[in-house]
């Protein structure tokens, strides 16, 4: 497929869709509010266009060239191990990835992890983690709500974001262990293109 | 009465669980490989008629067959590699054969030398072979299969040395050797990482080929494949030339490659390039070679059809990983094995026993019940990682225990839990 526009991939529901966009309007690209709905949505005084995809896809796009361009958590890109150039490192979408447990859990520092039932939506982050630890442990895949997994039954332990540390409070949870800080990135797809050059001198360098 | 002796033939050998298990894994990332290349399993029969045997590999290779007579006083021969199998395959079945051809062949050949490091009497050979092609992409192609099945095995350091019989008839032909003596000549030259040098150069003195030395230092390589081929560039080099270029084009890294105009493999059925793989870990010798043979199935048919492959010597290949220390563990195929607490326990042993093989984990069961400390007595000597005990405590609350012999360390869980959790365990070490 033919394509002359710029193409840029950002959240498009989340903690990070907002400050993505703010991020834009700040180096100068002018588009519509858009109604929630359009995935793609054309810039008002650029050759460019912004593209609204679930988080977990966004490294996908970029990855294949389906994207020239896009904004990220640094954990996606983590989780999924794609190897995307960073261009900047954005100074907004900070959180941790931690593990946490019950506040009244045997479990006190790392090594007792071993052998425990650890509910996460980051299994691939959790298991390098585990890996460079050493330690052996269940875990157990969750989409989302990771924090009641141990009020439930269902493990002994969780793997989670956190920002400000309120929902692990509310659940009675506690951080054993950070696995790593992340904040959102500017990343460029691997694929070269005269048009990608003529977007950065003309945006992104400017706006550094 | 008398016991009969359990011996075993010289040059044969058992394997027992924990190195079958090794080999099986190993010759399984062979298979993929190949598989991953295009290339189809095939089997040939390990009685074969004398004459499909014989014959085809020089004096040597007919003086290390197998052979003896059967019940009706024919003589039968057993297979001393795969390729003259193949061929012979190749000339009964090419109507049902997609051409051009290949396959892969893993079985066991036979050679009647005295047993050495990597080389017993039977062994292993993993074979591709490309049937019905001339284009040197297939050699490009046996190239770059060599590098991945190293690469997948995790040996480093392995260099394809590569020639070409033609040019190395038409080098020896410029200084004077007669076509009639060539083969000759080629299967003392074979021997030169073997014997050294000087003692080739003397070998063929005693021929009465004065100039020996001087052919010797023609074919030995230089430091870099360019200049090696531009030192014998008077010489027909285009094939060598063609197949580099397309190794290159298929991200065959060059340092993998060295032309070896001295390369002979002593078989007499190769008329193209000539492979020959070596290890610098190795103390032994080549640990996959092969080659192009134009006229192996017009041995069989009128139909002929150009081959080129290579064999994969399987035992060297597991004695280097075992020098390299980088053997798989060769643990018991079960992850998980199911103790019986009491006579009380077998009805749920077995229900649980047969829960975790429908949910494809590979998992064993204690046959009586007997004293714990016993079954894990049997459980540590088969190195299996997963113990699971439920007595009466447990079974009263539908719990069950997941003992880690590794560490001792053990977790009580719900038991419809325990397919998730073994499932899901992620072994770090």
């Amino acid at each position: 497929m033919k394509r002359n526009n710029i193409r840029i991939a950002i959240q498009k529901e989340g903690r990070l869709r907002n400050p993505s966009l703010e991020y834009l309007e700040s180096l100068g690209l002018q588009f519509p509010k858009q109604n929630g709905r359009t995935l793609v949505v054309p810039c008002k005084n650029a050759d460019a266009e912004i593209l609204y995809v679930r988080h977990s896809d966004v490294p996908q796009y970029v990855q294949n060239g389906a994207a020239d361009f896009a904004i990220v958590g640094g954990n996606v890109l983590y989780e999924k191990d794609f190897k995307i150039r960073e261009v900047e490192k954005l100074n907004f979408g900070k959180c941790s990835l931690v593990i946490a447990v019950p506040l009244d859990s045997s479990i006190q520092k790392i090594q007792d992890l071993e052998g425990e039932r650890i509910a996460t939506s980051y299994p691939n982050s959790l298991r390098k983690f585990l890996r460079k630890q050493k330690i052996n442990a269940a875990v157990i895949e969750i989409r989302g709500s990771v924090e009641v997994a141990p009020a439930l039954g269902l493990a002994d332990a969780i793997c989670d974001l956190t920002q400000t540390g309120n929902t692990l409070k509310e659940n009675s949870l506690k951080t054993i262990e950070t696995l790593f800080d992340s904040m959102a990135v500017f990343i460029e797809s691997p694929f070269e293109s005269i048009r990608k050059d003529e977007f950065i001198k003309k945006f992104i360098t400017t706006a550094i | 009465m008398n016991k009969i002796e359990p011996t075993i033939l010289k040059g044969t050998r058992d394997f027992l669980p924990q190195e079958m298990m090794r080999r099986n894994a190993v010759m399984e990332i062979i298979r993929k490989a190949f598989e991953q290349f295009g290339y189809s399993p095939i089997e040939t029969p390990i009685i074969c008629p004398a004459e499909t045997i014989l014959g085809k590999y020089g004096e040597e290779g007919d003086r290390l067959t197998y052979s003896f007579k059967d019940r009706g006083g024919r003589l039968i021969a057993l297979p001393y590699d795969l390729t003259v199998p193949f061929a012979r395959f190749v000339a009964a079945n090419y109507q049902d054969l997609p051409m051009p051809f290949k396959r892969y062949q893993i079985q066991r050949v036979w050679r009647a030398e005295k047993p050495q490091k990597g080389r017993l009497r039977e062994f292993y050979q993993c074979d591709i072979d490309i049937i019905g092609s001339k284009s040197l992409i297939c050699e490009a192609e046996i190239a770059k299969i060599i590098v991945s099945v190293f690469e997948r095995l995790r040996i480093p350091n392995i260099t394809i040395k590569v020639n070409s019989r033609r040019l190395m008839n038409a080098i020896l032909q410029s200084f004077g050797i007669d076509q009639n003596d060539s083969l000759a000549v080629i299967r003392i030259i074979d021997k030169i990482a073997k014997i050294g040098k000087e003692a080739v150069i003397s070998e063929l003195r005693k021929m009465g080929i004065d100039n020996a030395e001087k052919i010797i230092a023609t074919l030995t390589p230089e430091g870099t494949n360019k200049s090696t081929l531009e030192k014998i560039s008077k010489y027909d080099i285009a094939e060598l030339k063609e197949f580099l270029s397309y190794c290159t084009d298929l991200g065959v890294p060059e340092k993998n490659i060295q032309i070896d105009p001295t390369l002979a493999r002593g078989l007499d059925y190769y008329t193209g390039l000539t492979f020959e793989v070596i290890s610098e870990d190795a103390d032994f010798g080549s640990i996959c070679a092969g080659g192009r043979y134009d006229n192996l199935c017009g041995l069989f048919s009128d139909k002929d059809f150009s081959g080129v492959g290579v064999a994969f010597g399987f035992e060297r290949i597991m004695l280097l990983l075992e020098q390299l220390k980088i053997t798989g563990n060769g643990k018991a195929p079960s992850q998980v094995i199911v103790t019986i607490f009491d006579e009380n326990s077998v009805k749920d042993a077995l229900q649980t026993y047969s829960k975790l093989i429908e949910a494809n984990i590979a998992t064993e069961i204690y046959f009586e019940p007997d004293k714990l400390s016993k079954q894990f007595k049997f459980a540590d000597k088969k190195q299996i990682p997963f113990v699971l005990i439920q007595g009466p405590e447990e079974r009263e609350k539908q719990e069950i225990t997941i003992k880690r012999l590794q560490n001792g360390k053990q977790k009580t869980i719900p038991v419809n839990q325990l397919v998730s959790y073994l499932s899901n365990y992620y072994e770090a070490q």
